[in-house]
């Protein structure tokens, strides 16, 4: 697909601006009402999802000479795909589809932003999105006594992603989500050193030939593993894998899975059982690529019926948020005795972005903090004393967000809680 | 024509260099397609800051205009030259004051955030039946005519006070606003500008920039959330509140649905009464395109006739009993019939919250091809508003034949103003937008309906604005025409304000 295919997506925006606020159906409150990042910080129309339509089918007339301002627009979005899911309520367009392919266009004509490409060039080097990274990517498990999967079978692959692999900070995600898997009896491997970026924000940048390229190449090394499924603990990595290596015919039959998913079902399955008190108030901040992002991909092949409705052969099915992953987390939260889940405002296919996604975090880190900010004031209006979430980018993006304005809320992972409900140790 | 480096820094003085932009990729998404870009858009936070930019332009010979949520195609400039100034900073609810029962709001508040913290508080406000992502300006929103207005009333009723930034950059604050400084009445103490500002169907961006305006509001008597769950697009309440109640009702006739809707004002049953059709009732429910058609398919052979919806909101159990019994007495007397669909529980949840809303307008008008069209009746008494829509709309079938409009089943319509005081009446049409040919079809079907209101007196109606119809309608209606451009004459002696979708000042 490419941006063309979509012009008639596009077309059909008719400026309603419903792409600007959460869906009017669940708005109960004038704060927290709006949805898109990238409005809510710009305020020109320009920046909304909308405004974007109208920019994509202006590039294609060729109205638009690429400049400062207009890579500057095109960048300062995180593609949570919020404004895909307020319009798609009411409308049968693709909204974030054409988005992303409005970068793509950019990347292959050549216009792209100086920060993008240094993350590119780890990328092309060191397999990582993380530019400038020392570490060695496999030292998160380090006395893990878990299966290296270039080398020996194992039923599961756990990825861990860039952001974690090079944090230390936040290896216990991973490390953590291994030791629960291995207590539940789950025959698990990993790719250690050989583990390589998923390359799904590759291609939220626009850079779709090293999204490709990294894809291939991971599932040449999981085919080869004999691994039947692959369970991450990052939103992103599990957008990758499951809705983008799909969309691109490269997933196969391999089952992806995010850890939280997996969990929630090893808990109902009495295969990990959370006995340890853990008392704490938590709200959840639902990640763009687990959530509304993270439904499966809908194979659709067809043209449009000539006539006065849109509609097409074959009957075309809009992904509209619905089968986003939702309950797991919160059933994993639930199950840990002592936790109470508060809610926020916004939540599931209408949920804040952290901020950090689509390259915002590389090309405007004060983009990305400022809409950290607008979730943290969202989550301590709740009263609670932590704000979990599952995706170590998102808890990245908030903890920097704390450090720059100041929060007393917590920030964590939902495996952390569940491990100190489990693992030796724990609470 | 760039705007003078001049103009431009002054602009630039008065809102921030982040607030204001010429780039072409800014500009380019304030015009829809094929239509003249704006110079520069702006984007004010303050009464004051709108002031600065009209003297501005008024200085520079430049003209400018305003729009709120901008989803018409009237925010748009006519011609080039013109400044934007996009409202959207401007976004509070100043007050909502629940002892006058009036709210005070800013341009850019929306009728859902504005019905979500009135709910709160056990009230409601009319919203505009465009839908309820529109600006709650009272005078923002076309005439403000909607599902509500049964019972909520319309834009130009529910108008208090304002504040009014005129074309010359005057700020003036009508009704008692400009003599005791409170929002509670739009007429007095102090100036009265109602008919001057609103005309028949508000000057729509060609008379100066309205910056606050306060309206009334009305009781609620359903919960401070409604408690939808799902997720979208399936979203429904969990249960139905108490004393809530919502019916299709079809009748034999037209006339039979004009008397029983009569009926229904009088016994003020409505908390919403729209004259829908299957096919607005099928738009609403679908979540998509190919689910509409089948919808409308099996509510057309399910009804007898034309219908309309009702929502009753019964106040007490007494009430809610008196409501549920006189509209069964309606019914028998006018042989309605129900649409078993929107009353069956599975459905009647949904379908009230969206009508309440009034979230699925969109669904309604925009989802087929992306265009919002069709013909506007005005507000008058409700059995004229019924004859217009009926003698004006058979041409429709004619280009349906034709293949030159979708066969939508959206029959013409009437909507019960007031509980009956007044009708307002509509003809929707869907087609595809690319093509040229319907385009023009679309412009023929307002030209028969102006004919058919010239020729049968019927009144102005809502879709009339611009200079070609005013002229076309003016000399039947006592001359308004020449009385609009006096105003417009006398309130902007520089044309500052653009005018393309109200009235310009030269004869």
């Amino acid at each position: 697909m490419a941006l063309e295919d979509y012009r008639t997506d596009m077309e059909m925006c008719c400026r309603c601006s419903i792409c600007k606020f959460v869906p009017l159906e669940k708005l109960t409150e004038m704060r927290h009402s709006y949805t898109c990042p990238s409005i809510a910080r710009y305020n020109f129309h320009t920046y909304s999802g909308g405004g974007r339509m109208g920019m994509g089918v202006a590039m294609l007339e060729n109205e638009l000479e690429y400049d400062e301002k207009l890579l500057e627009v095109v960048y300062n979005c995180q593609v949570c795909g919020a404004c895909d899911i307020s319009c798609k309520y009411a409308m049968d367009m693709e909204v974030v589809e054409p988005i992303n392919e409005i970068r793509i266009k950019c990347v292959e004509d050549g216009h792209t932003l100086p920060a993008l490409d240094s993350v590119i060039s780890s990328l092309r080097k060191q397999g990582t999105m993380i530019p400038g990274a020392k570490a060695n990517r496999g030292e998160w498990a380090a006395g893990l006594d878990v299966k290296d999967i270039t080398k020996q079978k194992a039923k599961v692959v756990y990825h861990a992603g860039c952001r974690v692999c090079y944090d230390e900070d936040i290896w216990k995600i991973a490390t953590e989500a291994v030791q629960l898997l291995k207590v539940a009896g789950i025959d698990i491997g990993i790719a250690g050193e050989n583990e390589s970026c998923c390359g799904g924000r590759a291609y939220q940048m626009g850079y779709k030939m090293d999204f490709l390229n990294q894809a291939k190449k991971n599932m040449e090394m999981i085919k080869k593993s004999g691994a039947e499924i692959l369970v991450t603990g990052c939103a992103e990595c599990y957008h990758a894998f499951k809705v983008l290596y799909d969309k691109f015919g490269l997933k196969n039959d391999l089952e992806v899975l995010h850890v939280t998913e997996y969990l929630a079902r090893l808990i109902k399955e009495g295969k990990l059982k959370p006995t340890k008190k853990v008392d704490i108030n938590v709200t959840y901040h639902d990640p763009c690529h687990l959530g509304r992002l993270g439904e499966p991909y809908i194979h659709w092949e067809g043209k449009p019926v000539a006539g006065h409705i849109r509609i097409f052969d074959p009957p075309k099915e809009f992904r509209r948020g619905t089968y986003g992953v939702y309950e797991p987390p919160r059933d994993v939260l639930k199950s840990i005795p002592g936790v109470k889940l508060i809610e926020m405002d916004r939540i599931k296919e209408y949920a804040w972005c952290c901020g950090a996604g689509g390259g915002v975090k590389e090309t405007n880190p004060e983009f990305a903090g400022w809409t950290a900010r607008e979730r943290l004031d969202e989550a301590e209006s709740t009263g609670v004393e932590a704000l979990v979430t599952a995706c170590p980018g998102c808890e990245q993006n908030f903890k920097g967000a704390i450090n720059g304005y100041g929060s007393s809320l917590e920030v964590c992972d939902i495996v952390e809680l569940l491990a100190k409900a489990i693992l030796k140790g724990g609470q | 024509m760039a705007l003078k480096r001049e103009l431009y820094q002054a602009l630039v003085d008065v809102v921030g260099p982040e607030n204001i932009s010429e780039a072409p990729v800014i500009l380019g998404s304030y015009a829809q397609r094929g239509r003249p870009k704006f110079e520069a858009v702006t984007l004010p936070k303050t009464t004051e800051e709108v002031q600065a930019i009209v003297r501005l332009c008024n200085r520079f010979g430049v003209q400018f205009k305003a729009s709120s949520s901008g989803w018409g195609a009237y925010g748009d400039a006519g011609a080039p030259g013109v400044v934007k100034l996009d409202l959207r900073r401007m976004n509070r609810i100043l007050e909502i004051n629940d002892k006058n029962m009036y709210t005070v709001v800013e341009p850019y508040v929306i009728y859902a955030q504005l019905q979500a913290e009135l709910m709160k508080r056990g009230l409601n406000c009319n919203i505009t039946g465009a839908g309820s992502n529109c600006s709650a300006l009272p005078l923002a929103a076309h005439q403000g005519i909607g599902h509500l207005s049964v019972s909520g009333s319309y834009g130009e009723r529910n108008q208090l006070a304002l504040e009014w930034v005129t074309p010359d950059g005057e700020i003036v604050r009508a009704g008692s606003l400009g003599a005791i400084g409170q929002w509670w009445c739009g007429d007095g103490p102090g100036p009265s500008l109602r008919g001057i500002i609103r005309g028949n169907v508000m000057p729509m961006g060609g008379l100066g920039v309205f910056t606050k305006a306060a309206q009334k509001i009305y009781h609620w008597p359903g919960p401070a959330t409604f408690p939808i769950e799902g997720v979208s697009p399936h979203y429904r309440p969990n249960q139905i509140p108490p004393g809530f109640m919502i019916r299709y009702i079809s009748f034999p006739s037209a006339e039979n649905l004009s008397q029983a809707a009569q009926k229904v004002g009088e016994s003020e049953l409505g908390f919403i009464l729209m004259g829908f059709n299957p096919g607005m009732i099928s738009a609403n429910i679908a979540t998509n395109n190919n689910e509409d058609l089948a919808y409308l398919k099996q509510f057309t052979d399910s009804v007898q006739g034309p219908g309309f919806l009702i929502i009753m909101a019964g106040n007490s159990p007494r009430d809610t009993e008196y409501k549920k019994n006189a509209l069964q007495q309606i019914i028998n007397d006018y042989n309605g019939q129900p649409l078993e669909a929107v009353e069956n529980p599975e459905n009647a949840g949904g379908f009230m919250w969206r009508f309440i809303r009034v979230t699925s307008s969109i669904r309604e008008v925009a989802r087929a091809s992306g265009i919002f069209a069709g013909e506007v009746g005005g507000t008058d008494v409700f059995p004229l508003m019924h004859q217009y829509i009926i003698r004006s709309s058979p041409v429709k079938q004619r280009y349906i034949d034709e293949g030159k409009l979708l066969a939508d089943g959206t029959d013409p319509f009437v909507q019960s103003v007031e509980h009956g005081h007044a009708g307002h009446a509509e003809l929707l049409i869907r087609f595809n937008k690319q093509d040229p040919e319907s385009m023009i079809v679309a412009g023929e079907i307002a030209q028969f309906a102006n004919k058919t209101a010239i020729e049968g007196h019927f009144g102005v109606p809502g879709h009339a604005w611009g200079d070609a119809v005013h002229d076309q309608y003016g000399p039947h209606t006592l001359n308004y025409h020449k009385w609009l451009r006096k105003i417009k004459k006398t309130f902007d002696p520089n044309a500052a304000s653009e005018s393309t979708n109200y009235i310009t000042a030269d004869d």
